[in-house]
């Protein structure tokens, strides 16, 4: 197995404590499977999402900066973060502080006004995904797998910040980043854990999560979209990468059922909770009972 | 010159009967557009926005339109007044007035950053919507929408403890906006549910980072010299 050898540091973000900690509990399991090691930057902050850059750009670059410089004291050269919302606030930051003169000599000011050690711009930012894939390995997957999800029908929905926009997270520019149109790292691992993955055309729209309580007509009609697309592909569930893709189209779940019929609903999960399935682990151990939508019923059906 | 495209153009007026200079041009040459004046525009507007950090990629723009024909909302959503190739256009053009029409549809804006992704030019799009929207409120153009409360409810909660309180941002903002399907049935079912599963620590067991108190004082300066008051 390919072991990585420098430092990679962890940066769990807000949701993977709170409202994705299904997404935490199921990516421990998988990394440990795999001897990913995961190294939590302790004390880390939020890192502002896309939602303080509309009110400050100093201070919506200065949050993800923080845990950047955190990262580095502890050695690391790269950042994992497993959610789409901080891949894009982290890589960001990077981009700013390494291109912009202007903006570096002012976070400079800022950091040593906080204490904290000045960054550069060096720590390369990475999704999970993309480390699960690229550091170990689609054998390495395929050789952990003891219950393959075999039958299983699984659209993958990419969201978003994963890859978008590529001047930030370097996707389709640099080696080991997905695709920034038509991703597919997703659709590979699950593959390689035995289950099909379907073809449909709303991979990566806006689930409309940035607004889910702000704009419900938008958050419902792009959550409907993306259920509705994945069960017309013959999709038995749709599998995430992000807690708040995941927790925004299963809070709408309700609604959309009430507006477009149950017809369409399929269940949400994330996509290390499938791996971990198709590793020989339980589902309690997963936590697909504390997701808000209900996979149970089909998971059961296929046996696990 | 002849107008073919009359429905696009506000303020076309249509003769019976046209003498110019002492010949008669009615008929095909019977359409003018309304007299404007180059003080409709404010030309320091787009200056406005482009001394913002978000903003100043605005006068890159070469009206391609490869944002709009993309963007989640305009397309795929469907709301076509959302449209931001034309925001950039009337910013770079100071055509506040028209500008002011959109002032309940631009903040709707989600940013999945497709349009940062595609643009040829280099622009981020994205980034100068928001930019657009934020100097229409400061010139008193635009009034607080949904969207902006919302991110500062958010920059308000982050800022109290360094990380993200998901429970208690959603009661805050639902309490105070109220939005038609947060019945108090359904907030409690859903509460329920994330509760039983023992997740989230709202209120005042939420989780702290720590060491953020220094950390605070300095967002607050930054917040301070941006013109935003203080949170709470």
């Amino acid at each position: 197995m390919a072991q990585q050898n420098e430092k990679m540091a962890y940066y769990p973000g807000c949701s993977m404590d709170g409202l994705g900690k299904a997404y935490q509990k199921s990516t421990e399991v998988v990394f440990r499977d795999l001897d990913i090691p995961m190294d939590r930057i302790k004390d880390y902050n939020c890192c502002g999402a896309t939602e303080v850059k509309n009110i400050s750009y100093d201070l919506s670059v200065f949050l993800p900066t923080r845990n950047l410089a955190l990262a580095q004291e502890m050695g690391a050269k790269t950042v994992i973060a497993p959610c789409n919302g901080c891949v894009y606030a982290l890589a960001r930051a990077n981009k700013t502080i390494s291109e912009d003169s202007g903006s570096r000599e002012r976070l400079g000011k800022y950091l040593a006004e906080a204490d904290l050690p000045q960054y550069g711009g060096e720590v390369e930012v990475k999704h999970v995904l993309e480390v699960i894939r690229n550091s170990v390995g689609l054998d390495a997957v395929r050789s952990k797998v003891t219950k393959p999800l075999k039958g299983l029908k699984v659209a993958c929905y990419y969201g978003c910040l994963y890859t978008r926009p590529k001047v930030y997270t370097g996707a389709g520019l640099q080696s080991g980043k997905d695709n920034p149109e038509h991703p597919f790292f997703m659709d590979e691992l699950l593959q390689a854990a035995g289950a099909t993955t379907v073809d449909y055309p709303v991979k990566t729209i806006c689930c409309g999560g940035g607004h889910t309580i702000a704009d419900r007509e938008v958050s419902i009609g792009f959550s409907a979209a993306i259920l509705n697309e994945a069960a017309r592909a013959g999709a038995d569930m749709v599998s995430t990468m992000c807690p708040l893709g995941q927790v925004n189209i299963e809070m709408n779940i309700p609604k959309i059922t009430e507006q477009y019929g149950a017809g369409i609903i399929r269940p949400v999960v994330y996509f290390t909770q499938l791996m971990g399935l198709a590793f020989g682990h339980s589902r309690r151990e997963m936590a697909i009972q504390e997701n808000l939508s209900d996979a149970n019923g089909v998971l059961k059906r296929m046996g696990y | 010159m002849p107008i073919h495209e009359k429905s696009l153009i506000d303020g076309v007026i249509e003769k019976e009967k046209a003498v110019v200079d002492g010949v008669d041009v009615s008929g095909r040459w019977n359409t003018f557009i309304k007299e404007r004046l180059l003080t409709d525009y404010h030309e320091d507007f787009v200056q406005e926005v482009k001394s913002l950090q978000g903003g100043k990629t605005v006068t890159n723009c070469w009206q391609c339109g490869t944002c709009t024909s993309g963007c989640c909302l305009h397309t795929d959503y469907g709301l076509r007044e959302f449209n931001p190739r034309y925001f950039i256009y009337l910013a770079q053009t100071g055509n506040v007035e028209e500008l002011k029409k959109y002032e309940n549809v631009i903040w709707r804006c989600i940013s999945c950053n497709k349009c940062v992704e595609r643009c040829p030019k280099g622009v981020k799009v994205e980034e100068v919507v928001h930019a657009i929207d934020e100097v229409m409120r400061k010139r008193g153009i635009a009034e607080d929408t949904p969207g902006s409360r919302w991110d500062r409810t958010y920059l308000d909660n982050i800022m109290a403890t360094g990380v993200l309180d998901e429970l208690g941002l959603t009661l805050k903002y639902v309490r105070s906006e109220k939005p038609a399907d947060f019945t108090r049935g359904f907030m409690a079912r859903m509460a329920f549910k994330i509760i039983k599963n023992g997740n989230v620590r709202t209120g005042p067991i939420r989780r702290r980072t720590k060491g953020w108190k220094k950390m605070k004082k300095v967002a607050d300066s930054i917040l301070e010299a941006d013109g935003y008051g203080s949170t709470k």
